[in-house]
């Protein structure tokens, strides 16, 4: 059990599912009727491995992202701070020399023991980026899963309904009525548009939509697309023939889509925010100066070399 | 003239200026003179401006965005790949990446002066908002990509001559090497300016803007398939291959917090525009080639169609190129590896 969970949780085991599931995928291409290879039991357990393990990897983490945030280590003694990525000591400064630099930077804690030691850190929510990603995924997975189960179990899901000129199907308790239809064509003959006029009755009430290839008709979870039309029906100038409509149902798509959403905020925030943490211990000597960052270092030292070189210059000026 | 001459015109000057532009970076990189990068450079941007004006006037002609046929999508390619090396270049100096970036865009806009360049009526399937979203979004991700690929591509490259600089300066002891280590110095002095870790910050900063594109890309891509065809996703050949890209980068940015970058970064970065590649080629030129044996469905992006031979012939070319270039990087002492890596490592924090 312990090694199972330490398996999962490990990022080399979640490259190794990666590197399986691109190499799947690469033969669902290339080979004939590849794209049988995307719903075989092998490539479906991969997907729930994948699954499994991004769950379990922020399931174990955020706890300690949890505490790294909201409970900081504030008492922090000298080696650590000297250890950081940038530190400096400052000798005659202040902690008011500084602060005005660090206004930025909100969660400020100061703790009293012989020195003042400060803490200000920015950027916490970037921590939880990658876990606000990992549950987007989930989440959008999960819209997939209930697609599937709802997609094999729904009576009217890929139907097709061919509905004549003039008139209606009975669909899940409503009518479909076709009141028209039309092809569209560009002056050198290929194809502009298709279009058909569809009322939907439902009890009293009746709507008519306007649908075309990229406005398909939804109604109580089933979407209506355009499917097929009776190409000799359209050409007579009377008018007849029929037209097809796919039927899909809604389920789970909205899962998709709010799991994706979230799963592009995550990435972003987990891209763009970067942790950034400082420690300021003040002593009669001066200042101990430290700080470390998650990511964008470059842009973080020269902010702190900023700091740095201003507290420098202000104690030059009051010096002479 | 009429309009579509002009068109014509502006596209075959950014050609003739993107491969001047590569022949200056070549020289430039050979030569060391800092004038050779800044004139292949400034080459470069008036490529960038007369291929933006040659869209700008395709787009007004056609009345559609310049992304829907082959020979368009991949002219409008290469202007972001330019457009994302210029940006690059903007406030600081990343002017050798162009070494790449140049013959890298030359041979896109070669490939796009390959195709048809006659216009081709939006079929109904295309008629939508997300025409003006999805397709501009990806090519963008594939931008970055690309800039990615080219300072991994000069990474591992830098790496290998270091490697042989020192091999040779060990050699230099022996009298007879002395020739071939002075050669090789010079090969270690190639792009002075840019040090390992600036390439692997340049291929990271790239992939962190191409990975959210090309996420945001897939959805919307997703959002329309849906909204067209009733299915967001079909795993057609294009589709497939944009997953895989994102699951290549996915390893990426997943490798980064393990601390492995450095080379590795680097080969997984060249995989991912391999990927890319794969993704515009693969379906348009060597899938409807397989189809007709195979009968292998190529799906709602088949209108990317073209010429199968010289699609063929390039993507097997570009691959070679590649499956070269990985063999040649590999020699190396490991000592030198960890020293590096652990370099970079610690800057990526």
């Amino acid at each position: 059990m312990n090694v199972a969970l330490r398996l999962l949780t490990s990022a080399r085991f979640a490259i190794a599912i990666i590197v399986f599931i691109i190499l799947l995928s690469i033969l669902g291409t290339l080979l004939p009727n590849g794209s049988l290879i995307f719903s075989s039991p092998l490539f479906i357990a991969l997907i729930a491995l994948f699954s499994l393990s991004t769950c379990v990897c922020s399931l174990t983490r955020i706890t300690t992202v949890w505490r790294l945030v909201v409970h900081p280590r504030v008492d922090v003694t000298d080696q650590f701070i000297e250890a950081l990525p940038f530190n400096a000591f400052l000798s005659g400064a202040k902690l008011s020399d500084v602060s005005e630099h660090i206004n930025g930077y909100g969660h400020r804690h100061a703790s009293n023991t012989k020195q003042t030691i400060f803490f200000a850190q920015k950027g916490r929510v970037g921590r939880f980026g990658p876990h606000i990603a990992h549950f987007g995924v989930l989440v959008l997975l999960l819209g997939v899963l209930i697609g599937t189960v709802n997609g094999s179990t729904s009576e009217y899901n890929n139907s097709i309904a061919v509905i004549p000129l003039g008139g209606s199907v009975d669909v899940a308790g409503f009518t479909v009525k076709l009141n028209d239809f039309g092809v569209d064509y560009y002056n050198d003959g290929t194809v502009r548009e298709y279009s058909a006029v569809v009322s939907i009755i439902d009890g009293n009430v009746v709507e008519t939509h306007y649908v075309t290839v990229n406005e398909p008709l939804t109604h109580k979870g089933l979407t209506f697309y355009l499917y097929d039309y009776d190409s000799a029906g359209v050409t007579q100038s009377g008018k007849a023939g029929w037209v097809a409509f796919q039927i899909k149902s809604e389920a789970g798509i909205p899962f998709v889509w709010a799991g994706a959403f979230i799963t592009i905020v995550g990435i972003m925030v987990a891209l763009y925010i970067p942790h950034k943490r400082i420690w300021i211990k003040e002593s009669e000597q001066g200042l101990l100066l430290g700080g470390t960052t998650n990511k964008h270092s470059r842009s973080f030292f020269k902010e702190m070399e900023k700091i740095h070189s201003s507290v420098i210059q202000r104690n030059n000026h009051s010096s002479i | 003239m009429d309009i579509a001459t002009y068109e014509q015109l502006g596209f075959e000057i950014a050609l003739g200026t993107y491969l001047l532009s590569s022949i200056l970076f070549i020289l430039y990189v050979s030569m060391k003179k800092e004038r050779l990068g800044s004139m292949g450079l400034t080459l470069a941007f008036f490529g960038f401006a007369f291929e933006t004006i040659a869209l700008a006037n395709r787009w007004f002609y056609t009345g559609h965005p310049p992304w829907v046929t082959t020979y368009e999508v991949m002219a409008f390619f290469a202007w972001t790949l330019v457009g994302a090396y210029l940006i690059l270049n903007f406030r600081s100096n990343y002017k050798s990446v162009g070494i790449i970036v140049a013959p890298l865009a030359f041979i896109i806009m070669g490939f796009s002066s390959m195709q048809s360049a006659n216009p081709e009526p939006l079929v109904p399937a295309l008629q939508s908002v997300w025409l003006l979203i999805h397709v501009p979004i990806v090519i963008l991700a594939y931008g970055a990509f690309a800039v990615a690929f080219a300072a991994s591509a000069l990474y591992l490259w830098k790496d290998r001559k270091l490697i042989v600089g020192t091999k040779d300066l060990q050699n230099d002891q022996n009298p007879h090497d002395v020739p071939s280590s002075k050669h090789s110095q010079s090969g270690a002095g190639i792009l002075t300016g840019l040090q390992l870790d600036a390439l692997d910050d340049i291929a990271y900063k790239s992939v962190a803007i191409g990975f959210p594109l090309l996420t945001f890309g897939i959805i919307t891509g997703a959002i329309w398939a849906n909204r067209a065809w009733g299915s967001y996703w079909s795993w057609d050949p294009k589709e497939t291959w944009s997953l895989v890209t994102w699951f290549v980068f996915l390893i990426y940015l997943h490798a980064r917090t393990q601390n492995w970058s450095g080379r590795f970064a680097a080969y997984i970065s060249v995989s991912g525009f391999l990927s890319v590649i794969c993704t515009f080629l693969g379906v348009g030129y060597v899938l409807p080639f397989l189809e007709s044996f195979f009968s292998v469905s190529t799906g709602m992006h088949g209108y990317a169609g073209g010429d199968t031979l010289t699609g063929t012939v390039l993507f097997c070319g570009v691959l070679g190129a590649v499956i070269v270039l990985l063999l040649t990087t590999r020699k190396r002492p490991p000592k030198t590896t960890k020293a590096s890596s652990k370099d970079v490592a610690t800057h990526a924090g």
